[in-house]
């Protein structure tokens, strides 16, 4: 009887270590890797092409369902994430960016600022993103990221409420040459650092 | 050293069951429970309905686009006994129609042309899963045919100002997601 119980338990530790271990690999909970698509990494902004397609595997198809529900395959929009800043270091609401990119080969283009949960910050500032349409018809272009609008900036992204925040990159109907070689046709917005506060006003 | 064995063997099994079970039931379950909040939303079956404005109190699913307007249509073929037609109105931007199945797969997307709004609306007619006819629907480009008999149809359109996002609101009132019937 002893062993059986033995044995019972060590199932049970088993399951849990293996729901736990699916949980987290997968990015199911709030602690756990967060969407991060390791397929295509380009200077920081990672990808997987097969992104709403049934070709995803098991940990994509679970990482999207999480936290990008709803998104097109590739032949119509392609998306980027980062939690990083040039140098490696997390975003975070406490410091100020600077976002320098060029126009991309595509119908359009977006980049919009997500909180840990995947979710809007909860701001009333009404910049939640900057876009194709917004940045105008310049080759190059510059955006800051921050709590407050910094006065030199014309585009601005608001990390208010944002606590440890990420980017997604979205690009709408990217031309054949980005979707055959997205290292050469993606150009990758810098994320550059300015400045970081200790501690962010509540 | 048979039982270490036997236990470890236990392990391993009951292990890779519970990672693999949830790591396949994950989509399908993440997408049943946002189409029930949905429906708790009062978003109808077979309709479209325009999202309000995303915002961060608006947001209903995860990193939604703030630039984008969304009407969605549930469909649910378990409750009809046919095929739905879908009618898009043409938007002078960005516009699409994608198809999501009960497993979050985006098995199809329509690009809309910007056009004119006076233009005729985009028509296209949505079959449930394994029903006859199989020949005439992959004929025929504007003929689908979902893989599961529960899903989401999803017209974005850009728009990132309030202007351009009102404009799409009228608009929105010509998308038409309804059971075709003999």
């Amino acid at each position: 009887m002893r062993r059986v119980l033995i044995s019972l338990s060590i199932g049970l530790l088993g399951l849990v270590i293996g729901v736990a271990s699916s949980l987290w690999t997968a990015g199911l909970t709030r602690w756990g890797a967060t969407f991060h698509l390791t397929n295509i990494n380009i200077v920081g902004w990672t990808s997987d092409w097969s992104i709403g397609s049934s070709s995803a595997n098991a940990y994509v198809r679970a990482r999207v369902a999480r936290h990008g529900l709803l998104a097109l395959e590739k032949e119509e929009a392609v998306y980027f994430t980062r939690n990083t800043d040039d140098l490696g270091r997390p975003l975070s609401e406490a410091c100020t960016y600077r976002l320098t990119g060029q126009e991309q080969d595509a119908y359009w283009w977006s980049i919009t600022l997500y909180d840990e949960e995947s979710r809007l910050p909860m701001n009333s500032d009404g910049a939640l993103s900057i876009d194709a349409t917004t940045i105008g018809e310049a080759e190059t272009w510059t955006a800051a990221i921050a709590a407050v609008k910094p006065e030199d900036s014309a585009s601005w992204i608001s990390s208010k409420n944002a606590g440890a925040f990420d980017l997604t990159l979205r690009i709408y109907r990217p031309s054949a040459a980005v979707l055959e070689s997205p290292e050469v046709g993606i150009k990758p917005p810098s994320v550059r650092r300015v400045s970081c506060v200790e501690e962010v006003a509540s | 050293m048979r039982r270490a064995l036997l236990n470890f063997a236990i392990f391993v099994v009951l292990a890779v069951i519970g990672h693999l079970t949830v790591l396949y039931a994950a989509p399908g379950v993440i997408m049943g429970a946002a189409m029930d909040r949905m429906e708790g939303l009062g978003l109808p079956l077979h309709a479209f309905a325009q999202s309000p404005r995303t915002t961060p109190e608006t947001q209903t699913v995860v990193r939604p686009s703030p630039d984008l307007a969304y009407s969605i249509c549930r469909f649910d073929f378990t409750q009809i006994d046919g095929p739905l037609e879908i009618q898009a109105g043409v938007w002078r931007d960005y516009s699409s129609i994608s198809f999501f199945d009960s497993r979050t797969n985006n098995f199809a997307t329509v690009p809309v042309l910007a056009g004119d709004e006076a233009e005729p609306t985009t028509r296209l007619v949505l079959y449930p899963p394994g029903r006859s006819n199989r020949e005439e629907v992959q004929s025929r480009s504007d003929y689908l045919r979902a893989p599961s008999k529960r899903g989401l149809v999803l017209i974005r359109r850009l728009a990132p100002t309030a202007e351009a996002y009102a404009h799409v609101e009228r608009l929105a009132e010509r998308d038409r997601c309804h059971p075709i019937t003999d």
